[in-house]
């Protein structure tokens, strides 16, 4: 850690900030409790934002919250759709990460050898 | 355990988001003169009564009340990590007055996990609440930086020089808060 890499972080913030506003087409939810910081949550979480930045993806909002109860298969990544549908993801790790955002949060299709339980479809 | 110092600044930086707190602080100071290493997570959050903190600090345990299962464990591997390296550990509140939690350890010790990705531990707590202002002061013998979320969400036409000229290595005396946890931390560190 030095200053440098510290000062590059405001930029940083700075993206993330914006990329908050407006409806979003995709909301990206990381599990970041203990478990989940244990299991790797915040390399997930900083390789998909480092993904979604490269592909240029641009209506995509990553959010992180507490513990969602699935410590077992940590780490958990929710994809929550306009429309309300909702993926979970599970058992995720950089490579995993950079896969669902090509797949999923690129061309709009589900990686399903990653995703877990049964699908939630609007009602 | 986790292998970061950083990991443990997260995983204790939100409790205090979900403490409801609207201003967390963060203070990570490298003290190479001193052989000492402070971090230090002060948020504004609602706080705990004497019996919830006597609860929290036990292992295994956790004031979430929603949750079955013993987890929690977050402040219990912060302590074991600064007692580890021939630190202390500390955990001040009072309900409606928010929480300090001050874990110091020797720089120098052989079990000191490396301070880690402080940059993504930052991120990962603006993308927890955007309404929270996180603050990072990181202070060495010699330099002092400081970040506030705040910051760049004011100033977002800012031009990059702009951006530049804010990353100030000195405070100034109207922002008497962040002053008041300097002296603080200095007092502390003294």
């Amino acid at each position: 850690m030095n200053l440098e890499e510290l000062k590059k972080l405001k930029v940083k913030a700075q993206r993330q900030v914006a990329l908050r506003e407006g409806n979003k087409k995709y909301r990206v939810v990381v599990s970041m409790g203990t478990s989940g910081i244990a299991a790797g949550a915040r390399e997930v979480m900083k390789t998909m934002l480092d993904e979604i930045e490269k592909r240029g993806l641009e209506d995509i909002e990553v959010r992180v919250t507490g513990e969602v109860g699935l410590e077992d298969i940590e780490p958990v990544v929710r994809v929550e759709e306009a429309s309300g549908e909702k993926t979970t993801y599970a058992r995720l790790d950089a490579e995993k990460a950079k896969k669902i955002v090509a797949e999923h949060l690129e061309k709009g299709k589900k990686v399903d050898n990653l995703a877990v339980g049964k699908e939630k479809k609007p009602e | 355990m986790f292998e970061e110092l950083s990991l443990h600044i997260l995983d204790v930086a939100m409790n205090s988001i979900a403490a409801k707190a609207r201003t967390v602080q963060i203070m990570v100071a490298e003290h190479a003169r001193r052989d000492q290493l402070t971090i230090r997570i002060q948020d504004n959050g609602h706080g705990m009564d004497t019996a919830t903190l006597q609860r929290v600090l036990a292992d295994l345990t956790t004031a979430k009340r929603s949750r079955k299962k013993n987890i929690g464990l977050g402040l219990a591997l912060l302590r074991q990590t600064a007692e580890m390296c021939d630190g202390k550990f500390e955990v001040r509140s009072a309900p409606r007055m928010g929480t300090t939690v001050t874990a110091s350890m020797r720089l120098s010790h052989v079990d000191r996990p490396p301070l880690g990705d402080l940059n993504a531990t930052i991120l990962a707590l603006c993308a927890a609440n955007p309404a929270v202002d996180v603050q990072l002061h990181y202070l060495t013998d010699t330099e002092h930086f400081h970040f506030s979320s705040k910051e760049p969400a004011e100033k977002k036409v800012a031009s990059p020089e702009g951006l530049r000229g804010e990353e100030k290595t000195k405070y100034e005396p109207g922002r008497t808060q962040e002053v008041e946890s300097e002296s603080a931390a200095a007092g502390c560190l003294a």
